[in-house]
């Protein structure tokens, strides 16, 4: 047994033994428990993943005449400027408001930008008061020139959190990176074995108040971060899915930009990429068994991102052990994995952290308050006015066609029927493919016979038990009018068109 | 493909190149040319069915064809080792090294561009 301010005063004497949460794991190994909760000091964690859930505090200081900001861009990308006079809070995720840079330089770039030293523009906007006169206001500020620009991390650090495929035949944009068509690679997201809260499962030692490394400066654990869980399944006491995660802040006047990234997720957004490490004391063999956790033992449950809805179906379980290999086995196939957060920068940010308490710069804290353990489950947003789903589209008369239609038969229904698409089916109304007036028209033009000769047989479908909207989110990026609607034996139910979702949507 | 012709000035003055297009059947882009009396270089891009045999004779009338190759660079101040890019790449060119520094080989790469687009700190280009 050892208490923090021990281990503090080896820190000052230089004598403190300092591990990261990687070199303890062979050393629990090779030296057994008994012997290395007794050596050990101190295990340092570190992640550098893509946190959306961060921002910062900026105070920009007085202009004369004054102007109470009610609207702040920095850079082109809005800052929350509702908080007094001339204080805003920029969120790493906000796109820039120019459509031509959009996605490409958001919050989380321009959180970068500042950090380097930078010269950014700030554009505000006031309705003026009395002791406020001002109204419009342009002019360069820097992160030298900020009273204060204080990061402050709401949810940062989650403690796991799912590996993600797409079981859909479209590539898709996700906060996961790009998921390729068919299961065709697996991304995952947490460091495994140096992960912070995978150390410390069950929040023996960090807490509220915790002193960490954020970004290359010494920063602090606000508290639990938002959308905190505890009630969760756990594996060798860690759990398989998200769980806790922390409230980090930090001066940004400190930070060092080897150590903080703005990325973009292609098609999705802004995101930060944080670094965060966090030191473990050593305090006895329970903990000491803890931060010995190996990624075999780290398990994560594999998603299908190609489900749009709230909870997504699993895959498989995995271990950080089999992610990390760069293959991994879904349904008989081997596929890539990618990290999408480095483990390489989380490695070197567990290193940079020994090296500072090491060298008698860094000292551990006691939390002064414990983080929640027990009784917390994160709560769904629920829509007043459920989803509507296709099935509860009104459907009309279902108008089908056979692979061996001639085509001026075809062409004879949807003239009559006043319609674009038409399902071409089996005998037993499984779909096969599907033609649209143009289809027929290009037959024509071209003497096509054939009606399995002119339609598409990729088709683009609705399920019925999928929400319109997310019908609609298809529609428009699929550039389609109209799609069949199919049950779950792949039968053609009926078909939505672009028309039939913009009413239903429009109406309300 | 895309190559570059280089002309000795023995040859500049002769009519190769509309020969070249009226005796095979191919595609036949120029895309860059900087020929004077001394000779020159010529950037073409050049497709169709006949492709190979008009390379063959090209060669024959003793212009030099050097291809180019499309070639993945990274570049290592921006990029921040998350492998985002490893599982994209269709011919494992892009594979992560024992300290997970990502590494990408250029021979292997075939030009595909999946890497480049989905890189969240946009490190990674596809360059001739
Ligand atoms: S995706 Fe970009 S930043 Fe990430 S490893 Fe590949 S090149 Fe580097
Ligand atoms: S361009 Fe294509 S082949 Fe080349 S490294 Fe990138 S993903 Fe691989």
């Amino acid at each position: 047994m050892k208490t923090v301010e021990e281990i503090n005063q080896r820190i000052k004497d230089g004598d403190a033994v300092v591990v990261t949460a990687a070199e303890m794991t062979s050393l629990v190994k090779d030296n057994g428990l008994k012997e290395t909760a007794k050596e050990v000091d101190v295990v340092t964690t570190g992640t550098f993943g893509a946190m959306c859930s961060s921002g910062a505090f900026l105070n920009f200081g007085h202009s004369d005449p004054p102007i109470k900001m009610s609207r702040t861009f920095i850079n082109g990308v809005e800052a929350y400027s509702g908080l007094a006079a001339v204080d805003a809070y920029l969120g790493a995720t906000q796109p820039n408001r120019n459509p031509d840079v959009g996605l490409e330089h958001g919050g989380a770039h321009v959180i970068e930008d500042l950090i380097r030293g930078e010269e950014v523009e700030l554009y505000a906007e006031a309705y003026g008061t009395d002791c406020y006169p001002l109204t419009e206001i342009k002019t360069q500020i820097s992160l030298e020139s900020l009273n204060q620009a204080i990061m402050v991390n709401p949810r940062n650090c989650y403690q796991n959190y799912a590996a993600a495929t797409n079981s859909t035949d479209e590539t898709l944009y996700t906060y996961m990176g790009t998921l390729l068509p068919n299961n065709g690679n697996v991304s995952y997201s947490s460091a495994g074995e140096l992960s912070p809260l995978l150390n410390d499962p069950y929040f023996q030692t960090i807490g509220t108040g915790t002193r960490i490394f954020l970004c290359g400066a010494q920063g602090y654990i606000m508290g639990e971060g938002t959308q905190f869980a505890t009630d969760v399944e756990r594996k060798n006491g860690v759990p398989v899915s998200t769980a806790g995660n922390l409230m980090l802040k930090g001066d940004m006047k400190e930070m060092d930009a080897d150590f903080v990234r703005g990325a973009t997720m292609p098609k999705y957004g802004p995101t930060l990429y944080v670094g965060a490490g966090i030191p473990i004391p050593v305090l006895n063999e329970e903990i000491a068994k803890r931060t010995a956790i190996s990624d075999e033992e780290i398990e994560c449950r594999i998603i299908d991102y190609g489900v749009t809805r709230r909870s997504k179906p699993t895959v498989r379980p995995a271990n950080y052990h089999e992610l990390k290999t760069g293959t991994i086995e879904l349904d008989g196939v081997e596929v890539p994995t990618s990290p999408l957060s480095s483990h390489k920068k989380a490695l070197e940010i567990a290193l940079e952290l020994k090296k500072w308490i090491d060298k008698g710069e860094f000292y551990l804290t006691s939390p002064v308050e414990k983080l929640p353990t027990e009784g917390l489950v994160v709560k769904p947003l629920e829509i007043q006015k459920p989803s509507i789903l296709v099935k509860d589209l009104k459907g009309e008369a279902l108008i089908l066609a056979r692979p061996n239609d001639q085509i001026n038969e075809v062409a004879q229904k949807m003239v009559k029927n006043s319609i674009n698409h038409l399902p071409v089916v089996d005998e037993r109304n499984k779909l096969l493919g599907i033609v649209t007036s143009w289809d027929i028209a290009n037959a024509v033009a071209h003497g096509k016979k054939n009606l399995t000769d002119v339609m598409t047989k990729k088709v683009i479908i609705a399920r019925e038990e999928e929400p319109v909207d997310v019908i609609a989110r298809r529609i428009d990026k699929n550039k389609i009018s109209g799609l069949p609607v199919i049950d779950k034996d792949n039968r053609v139910k009926g078909m939505v068109t672009a028309e039939d979702i913009s009413r239903l949507i429009g109406g309300d | 493909m895309k190559a570059w012709l280089t002309f000795s000035p023995s040859i500049v003055n002769r009519a190769i190149i509309s020969d070249l297009v009226k005796n095979f059947e191919i595609t036949f882009n120029i895309l860059r040319a900087d020929i004077t009396p001394k000779g020159g270089k010529m950037l073409i891009e050049i497709g169709g069915k006949q492709r190979k045999q008009a390379i063959k004779f090209l060669e024959k009338e003793g212009i030099k064809l050097t291809p180019i190759k499309k070639v993945v660079k990274k570049d290592e101040e921006k990029c921040i080792d998350c492998g985002a890019c490893i599982s994209l790449c269709p011919v494992k060119a892009i594979c992560p090294a024992d300290d997970w520094t990502v590494d990408v080989d250029d021979q292997l790469c075939i030009g595909c561009g999946f890497c480049t687009f989905s890189c969240p700190t946009r490190a990674i280009k596809v360059t001739e």
